[in-house]
Order: structure tokens, then sequence, then C-alpha cells
């Protein structure tokens, strides 16, 4: 017998209360008197209630992340102050990993960023560094982790001239490794600089480490597999994107050769027909939830703004847009790059729909509501009265351009 | 306008049966439409032809493009192991096309997409990527064309001749098959040039899917934890703004809007 047996009925007559007729024991004191057998702490649900309550509001809520919005205001900005994160810096690459970021608009998009973690890894494994070719904003390419940058001027589009700027950059420095993504024009470069350089091209790679890339082939019954080539293109949410401390992203010097004009004699850029693209491929959705009532004030934003109109289930319910509009797990899961959310709580299910927008900008009357903490820029206000506010600043400043 | 179209020996994308592709179909309906246009502004009927380029051990399959409104399919007769860049080449260079068009990239084979460019380098002709719509171009000797972008957007483009395209496939379905089509259809084997491959450094094995990437957290996290992840922006430490009058808000939206540029004016 390794263990004492308790005689539990001992242990509760030494906590009995003196002095009332019928029997009473302290079961708190009893409580505290028992040894911490087995090692784990006793959870105390009201306790951990009591701390996660929101302070300040007229409906009793519960904060269970512990992460109270009202204390977000100001605290978070002072912590992140305190530990910035320090500059890593690679003085002597032993050699160069290129990145050519599509970066429409000079931004970088989530799978450029994916690239940049991509080549990061290769340049990792042996004191490399990463280079970006393409002119962007330095404190976005640092926070990806590109450690030098270098500009690719070319005016319009000519990717026959990107491809011969390219093509001496990969001749005149020291690069191992030159990472694309396989985005309609990330894709079309790498393939003129394969044809250019004549080098074998290792297309859609859907996998990567420093030793082994692998792809699809044959209709996706076969995977290629070998360790890194020169030239690679990467396939979207095929690599996760730098997450660690940022890098200096320096300029280099690099003289340029001149360029030939090519065979394209004119090119103009037609954006998408908002109304006309689906959800699943809309740039930016203005969307409704329960919280909106003035579905014409709505209609009219949307056509202002200039967007594709969605709205989440509760909406769709009741009949007000049509069924293709929801976006959520249930409806369309988004791909767009800004998400406008009028009147929505925020449900896990309408949420997974916006997982992939880059920015989300929400309007709720609910401090407290979840598409409020998702979202980069929150008003708190009602929608009916922030919809014709909206559409008034946006044909006012119309009418004022038109004017003179 | 004399137009070649570049047939590779695709796989059904289901069955994985011998098929043609459907990018390479769908490039058939944009050249016959091609020259309908043009046949209508230069008032005769030799306003162009067709012909259908492919070359490997047998066209079989590819019959069924005669079906699908392709006249003329030429096979150049090479190993199946054989790389087809040689032959094309030279078939191509010995005849002056004005425009060559191929597939975005093929299925069943490499699936790379790179045999386009390594022949319009070697024949020395300018290339352009993902062509959804043909039409004649403002000069004689142009053409102009929609290059397909991702969400919607389109890229007009004027390009000067002789050029080879490659089709996206958002352009128009295919034509439906005919049967008649593909009895009248004619095809011609010609010997191609032999070119063995050297053998690549490429491991070859069963496809196996691998999860796509989504947020990850930390393992053992909580549930909340991990809701968090799969639904929370990258970049959080959002603007928050309570209560403010609704022209404020309003510009502040917008202002906002305009910074991260969605809304151009
Ligand atoms: C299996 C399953 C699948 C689901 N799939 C989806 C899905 O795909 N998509 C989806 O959207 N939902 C889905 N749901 C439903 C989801 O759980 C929520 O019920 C729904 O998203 C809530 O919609 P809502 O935010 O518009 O409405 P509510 O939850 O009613 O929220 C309305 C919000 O508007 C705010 N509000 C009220 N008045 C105003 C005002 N005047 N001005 C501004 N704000 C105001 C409120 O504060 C509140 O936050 C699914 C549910 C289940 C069970
Ligand atoms: N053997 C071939 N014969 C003719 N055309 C081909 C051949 N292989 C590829 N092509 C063309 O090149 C495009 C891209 O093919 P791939 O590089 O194999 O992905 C295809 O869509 C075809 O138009």
């Amino acid at each position: 017998m390794s263990r004492l047996r308790r005689d539990l009925r001992m242990e509760r007559a030494t906590h009995r209360i003196e002095g009332t007729p019928r029997p009473r024991f302290d079961l708190a004191a009893m409580l505290a008197a028992t040894p911490a057998a087995a090692g784990r702490l006793r959870r105390d649900p009201r306790g951990e209630e009591r701390l996660a309550l929101v302070p300040g509001t007229l409906r009793r809520r519960l904060d269970r992340t512990q992460r109270v919005a009202a204390s977000a205001v100001a605290a978070p900005a002072a912590a992140v102050a305190e530990m910035a994160p320090k500059l890593v810096v690679i003085a002597e690459p032993a050699y160069l990993v290129a990145v050519v970021p599509d970066a429409p608009g000079g931004r970088l998009t989530p799978h450029d960023r994916q690239v940049i973690g991509a080549a990061r890894l290769l340049a990792d494994a042996g004191g490399g560094a990463v280079l970006a070719l393409g002119e962007m904003p330095g404190e976005d390419l640092a926070a990806a982790g590109v450690d030098r940058v270098l500009g690719l001027p070319v005016a319009g589009y000519d990717p026959e001239a990107r491809a011969a700027l390219l093509h001496a950059v990969l001749d005149g420095l020291d690069i191992r490794h030159a990472l694309l993504p396989e985005s309609a024009d990330g894709a079309d470069l790498a393939r003129r600089l394969a044809a250019l350089t004549g080098e074998t091209l290792f297309a859609g790679a859907e996998s990567l480490t420093a030793k082994a890339v692998t792809r699809a082939a044959q209709g996706r019954r076969i995977e290629q597999r070998r360790a890194p080539p020169r030239l690679i293109t990467l396939a979207a949410d095929a690599s996760a994107p730098h997450g660690g401390a940022p890098h200096e992203a320096i300029p280099v010097v690099f003289a340029l050769p001149a360029l030939m004009p090519g065979a394209i004699l004119s090119a103009e850029f037609v954006p998408a027909d908002p109304a006309r693209v689906g959800l699943d491929e809309a740039d930016f959705v203005v969307s409704a939830g329960n919280g909106v009532r003035d579905f014409t004030a709505f209609r009219a934003l949307v056509e202002a703004l200039n967007a594709t109109p969605g709205a989440s289930r509760m909406v769709c319910d009741a009949g007000l847009m049509p069924r293709a509009a929801q976006v959520g797990a249930s409806g369309t899961v988004l791909d767009a790059r800004c998400y406008f959310a009028l009147g929505i709580a925020g449900a896990p299910q309408h949420l997974q729909g916006v997982a992939r927008c880059e920015h989300v900008v929400a309007v709720n009357t609910d401090l407290h509501a979840a598409m409020i903490e998702r979202a980069g820029l929150a008003i708190v206000a009602d929608a009916q009265k922030v919809m014709p506010a909206l559409i008034e600043a946006l044909t006012g400043a119309l009418a004022v351009e038109a004017q003179p | 306008m004399r137009i070649a179209i570049l047939l590779s020996a695709g796989r059904h994308a289901v069955s994985g049966r011998p098929a043609p592709v459907s990018v390479e179909l769908q490039a058939i309906r944009l050249a016959r439409e091609l020259i309908r246009q043009m046949a209508g502004e230069v008032d005769g009927n030799a306003a162009g032809d067709i012909t259908g380029f492919h070359a490997g051990p047998d066209a079989g399959p590819l019959k069924d493009a005669l079906g699908h409104g392709l006249p003329r399919l030429i096979q150049l007769s090479i190993g199946a192991q054989d790389d087809p860049l040689p032959s094309l080449a030279a078939a191509l260079g010995a005849e002056r096309f004005d425009l060559v068009l191929a597939g975005r990239s093929g299925q069943g084979g490499e699936d790379a997409g790179l045999l386009p460019y390594a022949l319009a380098r070697t024949l020395g002709l300018p290339i352009v990527a993902d062509a959804c719509a043909l039409a004649a171009g403002p000069q004689h000797g142009t053409v102009s064309l929609e290059q397909a972008l991702p969400r919607g957007a389109r890229r007009r483009l004027t390009l000067r001749l002789p050029a080879l395209v490659t089709v996206h496939p958002a352009a128009p379905a295919p034509l439906p098959f005919a049967f008649a089509a593909m009895r009248r259809g004619m095809l011609e084997t010609r010997e191609g040039v032999p070119a063995p491959r050297a053998a690549g450094e490429v491991e070859e094995r069963a496809y196996r899917a691998r999860p796509k990437l989504i947020a990850k957290s930390a393992a053992g996290a909580s549930a909340t934890e991990r809701l968090k992840a799969a639904t929370e922006a990258a970049s959080s430490g959002g603007r928050l703004i309570v209560d403010p009058a609704p022209e404020d808000a309003a510009r502040a939206i917008l202002a906002h809007l305009r910074q991260i540029g969605v809304l151009r004016d």
C-alpha cells in the first residue's frame, strides 16, 4: 500500500463548528487545510469571471480573452514601444537570394510576403541576405524580412524590359536563388527570365525548404522534387511569411543597362467592374449586417464607393440581399483587400469569410462586437447615420471637383 | 492573317484519360473569331487560315480539336520523351505566321507553361501572356488583346505582329464539338526533330496534397486562441473611434480607405 488511507469523517469532524444544535462544518477551512495532493490547482470560476468582467457597460459583459477593448486603446501602444524589436543586420552576406514582389501600387501582397518568407529560409540556411527587386516603401520591406533593396525602373507595362533588367542583375550580383510569386505577373516574368537565361525554372513550388522544393505535375498526379535551383516561383499559401524581427532593407547600388522598346505598343489597365465580379474575386467589399435597416442608402453607398456588395447571413435569411452576397463560412470566403462591415456583429462563421482580408473597417453601435476588434479602423456609431454622411462626403467631393 | 495554334497532348482533369487541353481549345475559338472579324473588314474570304501544331508520338486524342473548330492539324512525329521545342521551332520558322497561340500551361505533362516562352525566344517573337480576348488592332499588322488579371481586372494591350500569345482560361468557352467538323478536318503527319531530353535531377513520386497554409497558433493553445488565429487579421492594433459625429466618421473612413489604396478618385 503506497498511499495513506484518508479518513474523511475524521477530517470533517475537526472542522465542526461548535455551539450549533445541528452539526455544521466549515468547509472552506477544510478545503484550505487539505494538502494539494495531486498538485493540481483548484479553479475558481467565479474569480475568473470577476477578472473577465468588462467594466463600464450596462449589460454584463465578459471578455474571456482578457483583452479588454477599453484598455486596448492606450496600454498596448506603450508596451510595443518598450520592446521595439531590434533590427537584424547582415553586413557581409555569403550570397544573395533575390525576390521580385508583384507589389501592385507599391504595396506587398500576402503572396509577396510569403515569397519573402521563403527567401528568408533559403538565405538563413547559409548566411545569405534577401534582396528585393522593385520600388516599395522601405519599412514594409524591412518588416517582411528584406535585407537589401534594388529598384527596377521600368515605365508602363513592359515585362520584356523588366526581364532584361532582372537578367542583368542576376548576372551582375552574386545571386544564388531568385524567387518569384506564381501570380499573373510574377509567373510571366519568371518564364521570360528562364527563357532569357536558358536555366531551368521550378514553376509553382508547393513546398520549399533549404534542401528540397516540390511541385505538382501531370495534372496533379505526380509530385516532382529536387534541390532548390536558381529560379523558383512559389505558389500561393505554400510558405509562411517572415515572423521574426525586421531586417534593415538598405538600398544597393547597381548600374542597370539601357532598354530597348518592346513590341507592346500600348497598355491600358481596365479595372474590374465591381458590380459584375463575383464576391470571391472582389477587391473591395462593403457588407451589411443586421444593424443596417436602410438598404436604399446601403446600395447607394456601395455604388458611390465603387465596391462589391456583401451581407451577413441574417440579412440574406431575411431576404434583404441575395444569397449570393452572403459572406462567411457557409457563404463566400473573400479574397478581398478591404472589407467594410456595417452593423455586423462578427460571429465566428462570418469572420471565417473575412480571414484573408488585409484591411477591415467596421461600423457598429456595440463597442464589444467581435467585428470592432477585428477591424483596422473601428467606428462605434449608428450605421444609419454614417451611411448618408459617407454618401454626402463622396458625392460632395465629386461636386467640388466638377465645379471649377 | 495566318494563325498557328500549339496543341499539347493533355489528360482529362478528372478521369486522367488522354484529351485535348481546354485552354488550347479556347485558343481555337479566339483564332476563329479573330479571322471572322477580319473577313468582315477585308471583304474577302481569304482573310486567313488556322493551323494546329502538335509535337508528339501520337495525335489520337487531338482529333477532338478538329471537332472543336480547327481546320488543319499538323503532327510532328517525335518520341514520347523527346523535347518538342526544336520540332515546333523548325515547323513554325519554315512558314510565316502572324500570330502563334498557345495555352497558358499544359495539363498532363510538365505543366510549367515554359514551352511558349522558350519557343518565342528561339523564334525571336515577342510574347504576351494570359489573353482572354482578341480583336484586330487599330493599325494594320497589330492586334489588340485583353489580358486577364486576378480579381476580374483586365489589361488592354496593342501588340505589333508577329507575336506569340498564350491564352488564359478566362477566355470564352471552346466551340461545341461537331462530329462532321472532325471528319472534315485535315490531319497531316510530318517527321519532327528528334531531341532527347537530358536526364534531370528531378525525382518523381505520387502526388500528395499538402494542407494549405493557414494562420497557425502555438500547439496546445486553447480553442479561443486557435479561433482567434484563424479569424483575426495579421496586423492587429486598429484605431477605435467611439461615438463620433457622422461627418467625422465619414471623413475618417474615407481617409483610411484612400490611405490603404482601395478608393481611387
Ligand atoms: C452553421 C452556421 C453557419 C453560418 N454561416 C454564416 C455565414 O456564412 N455568414 C454569416 O454571416 N453568418 C453565418 N452564420 C450566422 C452567424 O452565426 C451570425 O448569426 C450572423 O453572422 C450574425 O449576423 P449579423 O452580425 O448581421 O447580425 P447580429 O448578430 O444581429 O448583429 C447585428 C450587429 O449590428 C449592430 N447594430 C445594431 N444596430 C446598429 C446600428 N443602428 N448601427 C450599427 N450597428 C448596429 C449590433 O450591435 C450587432 O453587433 C452561420 C451560423 C451557423 C450556425
Ligand atoms: N508537344 C507539344 N506540341 C505542341 N504544343 C505544345 C506541346 N507542348 C506544349 N505545347 C504548348 O505549350 C503550352 C504550354 O505547355 P507546357 O509548357 O507544357 O505547360 C501548351 O498549352 C501548348 O499550347
